[in-house]
Formats: C-alpha cells, structure tokens, sequence
C-alpha cells in the first residue's frame, strides 16, 4: 500500500464521517446532554456561567476540588455545534439530489444552518449594554453591565473636561499603561475583579495604597460572581506617574465614591472606577416614565418610557414611547424596556447583534420548508391509502 | 342491531346531558340564596370576578378542597365564604385548613392523626410560634428552603389570606357594619376604617358612574369616602346582606342581595355580566366533567378488549367525543372569560396540552379505526386534566398576565405552538406506552395493528417535531422583541430545546435505520420524561425569566412520573414474550 492511495483512503473516510447520520445523532445526544447539564448548572453558577462553561465553550473544563489543574472532561456547546454544522453541509453537498420529495427536508436544514449560524453570530458579537435615564434627563452614553473602568478627569478647564479611561480588562494584564493624550501613565500595583472593603485594624499589612482613602481601609479579594443579578466590586490600587515623578499608590473602587484627586503641574485629576460607559452620537432624553399596576395588586400592567430622541449628526429629533415588547431600533441598536427604579428613573437594556435577523429568516425558512414536507408527504401517504 | 347502532350515541349524549344538569345552580342554603350572593362581582388580583370564584379558589388554598363536610352537612365555597364575612364564630370553627407536614403539626402540639384538617380555632393560640417560624423561613431563598420552611411559610400565608377575608367587609370582632355606619362621626371607627382598608382581600364596591374603570371600592374605603360626604349607594345594602346573614334572616338577605344585584346591572352592567358567565363556568366545572368522562370512554375501552368490542368501541369512541365537547366548551368559555388565548400560565397549559393530545388522539382513530387511539387519547385528557386540578391548587386560575407577557399575538402564537408539541411528544409516548403494554401483556397478535402503531407513533413525532420547532423559535423572536436576545439559554427555552432535538434524535435515528419499532417506541416513552421535565422541571430550578410557573410540590410526582416511564421502557425494551413466560400456560 502506498502512501498517497491510503491518504486519500482517510480522506475519504473523514469525508463519509462528515456526512454520515451517525455524526448527527451523536452530535445531538451530546448537545441533549450540554443543554441538560447546563440548565441544572444555572442554579449555582447562574445562566451566564453555565452558559459561557457549556455552551460557548469548545471544551468544558473540569476542576477537582482543591486542585489547580483543569481537565477536559466533555466537548463543548460551540464544538458540538460547530461539528454538527459542518455534518450538514457535508451532508447537504454528498447527497443533495435535487426531488420534490426531498425539497422541503432541503429547506428546513438550510435553516438549521442559517440558526447555528445566527447563534454563533451574537455568542461572538453581541454586545448588550444599558442606558439608565432619570425622567428630565439626557444621556448619550451607553452603560455595561459587568464590565469597569479606570476613569482619570482633567477638570482644570472650566466648561469641560478631559476624561481619560482605561478599561479593567487592561488593568487586570498590569503593568504601566501609558494614557493617551495626556502626560500620565497608570502603573498597575494590583488588581481585584471582585473586593470588599473594610476598616483597618491594628494586626493587619500596612496598605498599599500610599495616598486617599486606600491608605486606611483594608481590601480583600472576593471570588468573582457570574451570577447576573451579583455585581463584581472591581478594585485596583494605581500609581499615576508623569515625567518620572509618583504621585502615590491610590484605590479605586466601583464601592468608593467621593473624588480623588491629585495635581499635576498645575492640572487636578480625579480618579475613580465606574461602570465602563461608551458614548454615542445621539441621546435620549426621558420625559415621561409610566409604571401600571393591575388595581389592587403588585402585578405589573405596563411599563413604558416615553423618549425624545436626537442626532445632530442627522438633524433628528423626535418622540419615541419605548415599551414591553416594543423596542426601539436605531443604528444598529436596538433598546429595550428592561426596568426601573422608583417612579422616574427608566432602565433600557440596549443590544447590538450583527445577526439579530438570521433566526428570522431561519424560522421563516424551516417553516416553509416543515411545511411542504408535511404537505406532500401528507399527499403521498392519501395517495397510498386510497390506492 | 338498532341497540348496537345507537348505543353510542345515546351513550354520548347521556354524558353531556349529566354535564348540564351538574351546572344547574343549586338550591338555596337555609333559605339563603348563596348562589345569587356567590354570582356579585368584585375586583380582586386585577380582575372582576363573582364572590363564588374568591370562595371556591380561597378554599381550594386554604384547604385542597371545593367543599368539606362540617356538623353533618356538606358546605360549599360560597357558604362557607358568607359565614367567614358575617359569621366569623361559625367559620373559626371548621376545619379548612389542612396540614400534612409532621412538624408544623408538632409546632402547633397536634399528632399526625388520619385527620388532617384544622379550624382556625385550633390554630389562633400558637400564630406567635408559627408566625416565628415562617419569618425566618421567609429570610431565605425559596429554592433552598427544606420541607418543613415550606410548610410553614405555605401555612403562614393561609393564615394570613383566611384572615384578610375574614376582615374584607367588616372587622371580625365587629357588631355588624350597619352599628359601624349609625357611629361614623365616632373617632374609634375612624380607626377601624383603616384596618378594614389594609385588610380587606377584595373590593365588592363598583365604581359609579363618572369614575374609572378601576376605581372599585373596599368597604373600608367607602366608609372613609362617606366621611367625607360621598355615600356609595352599595354599602348600605352590603351592610344588610351581612347583617341579615348573622341573624338567619334569609328573606331580608335574599332581598339586599337582589337589590346589589340591580345596582351591578344599573352602574357597572358589564361586571355583572361577566360575574355572571364565571359564575356559571365554576358551576359546570367542565374540565372536572371532562375528566370524569374521559375515564368513563376509558374504562369502555378496556371493557371492549374482553367483551362486545363491536358495541363497547364505538361507545368508547363516543364517551371520548363527548369529553372532548365539554373540554372544548370549557376552554373555548376560558378563552372568552379572560380575552386572551388558550395558554396563559402553567394550568391552561395542562388543560389545552390535554385538549391537543385528546384532538390528535381522535383524528388517529378516525384513521385506523382500532380503538387505540380512543385509549391514549382519554388516557392523555384525562392525565392532563387531573395534572391541571392539582395545579389549580395555587388559587385564581385567571390571573392577570404580567406586563412582558402581555401580548396575546405572541400568547397564541408561541405559547399554543409550545404546548401542541407538548401534546404530541405526549401522545406519542402515550401510543409507545399502548404499544409496549400489548405486546408485553396481551402478547403480540396481530401485525398490522403493530405496524398501524408505529405509523402512528410516527406521524405524531413529526407533528410535535414541527410544532415545538416552530414554537422554540418564535419564542426566540418574542425574546428577541422584549428581552434583546433570540436566545438566552434560559431553562424554559432549553426545555423546548431538548424536546426538539429529542425528536430530531428519533427521527435521524429512524432514518439512519438504527432503530426499528421497538426502538422508536422506547425512544419515544423518553420522550415523555423529557416533555415533563422541560414543561415542569425547569419551573423547579426557580432560575431564569420564565420562573412565572415556579413550583416545589410537584417534585415527588414528577420522580414518580419519571421513573414509571423508566419502568415501562425497559419494559418496551426487553425481549417480547418476557411476561408470557412467567405467566402459566392455558
């Protein structure tokens, strides 16, 4: 035997594994088996962890307890999901003939592939934020839901600021990050993605934190919560440093909120954590919050924000009522009634998703395809029993 | 012959006619026309309903039951509701409230005896205990709670909705609201004004003419608004109905009742009317009819087997017709009653999956004609239907939907999807169960029924395929529309998730020829296990957006359900003639 003849011998055994209906089923015996595992696992890690743990994962990783070393232990969703992708294109293109008889089969896998498609779209690109507008507000940025930042403003100039941020991700690599468009730098003393803060007592370190109020309170690591209603207390202790010289080691925190502040050559800076904020070329003004109850009850009836919408950029400007299944929609964005707080504060969950239309036009083509299939089999099987 | 010819529909027609006659209003309680006090409307959970509901589902809470036997006489919801408002004495002494748990029993110096029903009597002198405990069962998350912080707690807030009836129309310790209303100027009863506005569990006040739909008065509340000289002119005769009930005077109460009945019509004719329709849906409980039919066409069919097929099937197939009218009126009456689709919460939804399965079931036997698809459709309506009593447990079965489920395109849409592939994945592990008990039991006889079986089977695996898949995904665009994603991983969407690869398991695996008709049945009992899980399962974690069926009781029945399918798939698995074997020979 040579090599090139049991070379392509493989090739052509993968090729018929691809295709085989066998990949199929196991593909879908092991995605009943993630799907299961990681609905039970939401009650202790809650739906993001489980979903990030077993679905969006290639490999799903098993940790004994007490041990630092991690173990493959089951394929994961995006594995799974892939492999069973690419078993339906093969198969499509190995036994695609083309028959009444088999076009709506036809169509409704080309859907299955447009769906898996979709789902990898937003579990890559989807961004959701939030937008929390007080009633006679105006906002133009877009708040995370998770994720911090390292704020410094220059509030020398009078009417407007300098803001300078560095997102924690980057914070959690450590090291000196440079501020762009200023003369600081941000050394990086240590990094806390979840922390509580406490009061120092005799017996404890020294703190790090040289200068404010870090240099008197106690801070401990906490484990990080994937929980989504649990928020992370993201801390950091930072040096800012310009032209060589320190200006001390300070903490922040998303906990901490009287300003910091230091002075350099004649510049004050603020330093804080907040919630990481991206800013938009439009905004949106609350004038009116509605929350309904049915009489007599807590039972929420309705819930509604009645928005005015600007872009100068496109000289907009209009009235929008945003509410329960009524999004807006706005480049790119859609913005959804998700919450409040009290009687005047609305809360929009805001989401970008490339492939927010792929599910439609998947749904639309299983059915069309579900459809004719059901219909002339269902002829064909009227045509058998009265013949 | 002609007997045989028209036993069946005679047979058909008897049961809708006792269904009727089951829903005829009843006869006045010591001379009380409860019923016509049972029919008045009040705004109670959002909602106007007859006091008759606010009776029937208080006591379903509070005591698991419609009705209960006290001094020798069977009380219904309605009286036992008139001697909580103006009879208190009466009410304090019979035994609502039922408790199973051994140490809430233990809490309140009470044995586990075979009675299991308490008065509020015997409960009142230990509600500090009680009161104790279901307070620091509250502090703790409800998934976590073991079964005695459940007990507890369940205790506690039927405790608490007792006495808030209790005090809905005048204090309990009150001498009659008619003495209230002669001392209004009396700084006291400004006081006493209060209570009855916090406490009251209901409003029986229509709005008059001029204000809102919604502006439905406790009596409290029009007692505060007559102070301030506004009289409504309901709650004099309020306070009569309540004062005539406490001293037996049936002629008077019948009289006030009447006449609070043409005030409804005069001020607010749509309430009464719609009081009046629920009033005569509570009455004809036709999902408890249906369910008592669908054992009936059952029990016909199994008859048939042994004896007069050719009579006993078509009897069968008639009763199971008959069922399905009364379940049909019921649903279709639900539908109107509530203004919204079929499918609302976790109950409609065992009641319409029943209805589907029955449906399905019919049309099968329409096809092939051998009395299976009688057996699993009555088996599937009347198991769904017993399913949806026990969850009617929780009270008002016609809630108000919550504000993001508000949408009756996607109520009818998605949800009806959902629970008719709930149905078919149902019916078809119904038909596999059918099939594997024949072939175990009855031993195999005929092969064409077998094939007719599997042609059966599969045809509804198709059907759930097609609906639950379709289903899945609009959900997806209804959580796309209201939340921002298509696909959350939510436990309820993963549920119908594994319903439709389970199906698309079944069916690849047919196709791949892995499986023949034992295969596909036993896969098919699975999936059962897998509808069940996904349709009450999920409500269990108590995790994730869709947690608004969330329930704990259910567990134990749910493990039952689960390892009985497990049980009959080994059965449908092992090698046929497994039990001829051990049974002597003829």
């Amino acid at each position: 035997m040579n090599l090139p003849t049991s070379l392509s011998q493989l090739g052509r055994r993968i090729w018929t594994t691809l295709a085989s209906l066998q990949l199929t089923i196991t593909c879908l015996a092991l995605l009943i088996a993630l799907v299961f595992l990681c609905t039970i696992a939401q009650v202790e890690m809650g739906t993001l962890g489980a979903v990030n743990t077993y679905m969006r994962s290639w490999i799903v990783w098993w940790a004994p307890k007490g041990y630092a070393f991690q173990v493959p232990v089951f394929p994961g969703g995006a594995l799974v999901g892939f492999v069973l992708t690419l078993n339906l294109i093969v198969a499509l293109i190995v036994r695609f003939t083309f028959s009444w008889k088999k076009a709506g089969l036809w169509i409704v896998h080309l859907g299955l592939i447009l769906l898996v498609a979709g789902e990898f779209v937003s579990g890559s690109m989807q961004v959701e934020h939030r937008m929390i507008i007080r009633e006679g507000e105006t906002v133009n940025f877009l708040e995370s839901y998770r994720d911090t930042e390292l704020v410094i403003r220059d509030v020398s100039d009078p009417g407007y600021e300098n803001v300078f941020t560095v997102p924690a991700a980057r914070l959690a690599k450590g090291g000196v990050i440079p501020l762009k468009g200023s003369p600081l730098s941000v050394k990086v003393a240590r990094y806390y993605k979840n922390s509580a803060m406490g009061p120092l007592a005799p017996e404890d370190h020294a703190p790090l934190a040289t200068r404010g109020v870090g240099a008197t309170v106690k801070v401990t690591e906490l484990q990080v919560e994937s929980a989504e209603n649990k928020m992370n207390q993201t801390a950091a202790l930072v040096e800012p440093m310009a032209g060589g010289q320190s200006y001390g080691v300070w903490l922040v925190s998303t906990m901490l909120g009287a300003p910091q502040s230091f002075i350099h050559e004649g510049r004050t800076y603020i330093l804080s954590m907040r919630i990481q904020r991206q800013y938009l070329p439009y905004s949106l003004s609350l004038k009116k919050f509605r929350h309904d109850v049915y009489p007599g009850t807590d039972i929420p009836k309705n819930f509604s924000s009645l928005v005015q919408l600007q872009n100068p950029t496109r000289g907009e400007d209009r009235e929008v009522l945003i509410y329960m299944n009524q999004p807006l929609r706005y480049q790119g964005r859609t913005f959804y009634q998700s919450g409040f707080e009290g009687d005047t504060i609305t809360i929009l969950q805001v989401v970008q998703n490339p492939g927010w239309l792929l599910p439609y036009i998947s749904c639309v083509l299983v059915t069309i395809g579900l459809l004719l299939h059901f219909i002339l089999s269902l002829r064909r099987s009227m045509a058998r029993r009265s013949a | 012959m002609k007997l045989t010819k028209y036993l069946p529909w005679v047979a058909g027609l008897l049961a809708l006619v006792a269904t009727l006659v089951l829903a005829l209003p009843s006869a006045p309680v010591r001379g009380f026309d409860l019923n016509a006090f049972g029919g008045l409307p009040v705004l109670e959970g959002g909602r106007v309903k007859p006091l008759n509901s606010i009776a029937r589902n208080s006591l379903l809470v509070i005591r698991s039951q419609q009705s209960f036997r006290f001094e020798g006489r069977t009380i219904q919801p309605d009286e036992w509701l008139a001697d909580l408002l103006f009879r208190p004495q009466v009410a304090d002494r019979q035994p609502v409230f039922v408790i199973n748990d051994p140490d809430v029993l233990g809490l309140i110096g009470l044995q586990q005896t075979a009675d299991r029903y308490f008065s509020f009597e015997t409960i009142i002198p230990h509600i500090d205990a009680i009161e104790r405990q279901a307070q620091a069962a509250h502090a703790i998350e409800a998934p976590k709670r073991d079964r005695f912080q459940n007990a507890i707690e369940n205790l506690y807030s039927r405790l608490l909705l007792y006495h808030r009836l209790r005090n809905s129309i005048q204090l309990a310790d009150s001498p009659g609201l008619a003495l209230e209303l002669a001392q209004m100027g009396n700084p006291e009863i400004a006081a006493r004004q209060e209570s009855m506005i916090q406490l009251a569990f209901f409003r029986p006040l229509p709005p008059l003419a001029g204000q809102g739909q919604d502006a439905w008065k406790n009596t409290g509340e029009a007692m505060r608004a007559r102070s301030m000289g506004m009289l409504h002119p309901g709650l004099g005769l309020v306070a009569q109905i309540g004062g005539a009930y406490a001293i037996g005077d049936a002629q008077r109460f019948n009289q006030a009742v009447t006449d609070l009945r043409g005030q409804h019509l005069a001020l607010q004719p749509g309430a009464q009317h719609q009081a009046d329709s629920e009033l005569r849906f509570n009455r004809a409980q036709p999902f408890y009819a249906g369910m008592v039919i669908y054992v009936l066409a059952l029990l016909t069919l199994f008859t048939s087997w042994a004896w007069k097929r050719e009579l006993l099937q078509p009897t069968a197939f008639a009763l199971l017709l008959a069922g399905s009218v009364v379940h049909t009126i019921g649903l279709a009456s639900r539908i109107i009653l509530q203004g919204r689709p079929p499918v609302t919460n976790l109950y409609s939804s065992a009641v319409f999956v029943g209805w589907g399965a029955v449906i399905l079931g019919i049309v099968l036997e329409r096809i092939y004609r051998k009395g299976f698809g009688t057996a699993v459709a009555a088996a599937a309506g009347f198991g769904s239907l017993i399913v949806a009593h026990h969850l009617a447990a929780d009270g008002d079965t016609m809630e108000m939907m919550r504000a993001v489920l508000d949408s009756n395109f996607w109520l009818a849409t998605h949800v009806v999807a959902i629970t008719i592939g709930y149905s078919g994945t149902f019916l078809a592990g119904a038909i596999a169960i059918g099939y594997t008990l024949r072939k175990q039991i009855v031993g195999e006889s005929d092969p064409e029924t077998t094939k007719a079986l599997s042609g059966m089977a599969f045809g509804v695996i198709c059907f759930a395929l097609l609906f639950s898949f379709v289903g899945t995904v609009l959900g997806g665009i209804w959580a796309d529309q209201s939340w921002g994603r298509f696909w959350g991983w939510d436990p309820k969407e993963n549920g119908a998730l594994l319903i439709v690869l389970w199906n698309a398991i079944i069916l690849h695996a047919r196709l791949a020829g892995y499986v023949r008709d034992r295969g596909i049945m036993a896969m098919a009992i699975f999936g059962n296990i897998i509808t069940s899980l996904s349709w009450f399962g999920v409500n269990m974690l108590g995790v994730g957006l869709h947690s608004y069926g969330f329930m704990d009781k259910a567990f134990w029945a749910l493990s039952g359900f689960i390892a009985s399918q497990l049980i009959l798939m080994a059965l449908c698995l092992a090698p046929p003639m497994f039990w001829k074997r051990v049974l002597p020979a003829k």
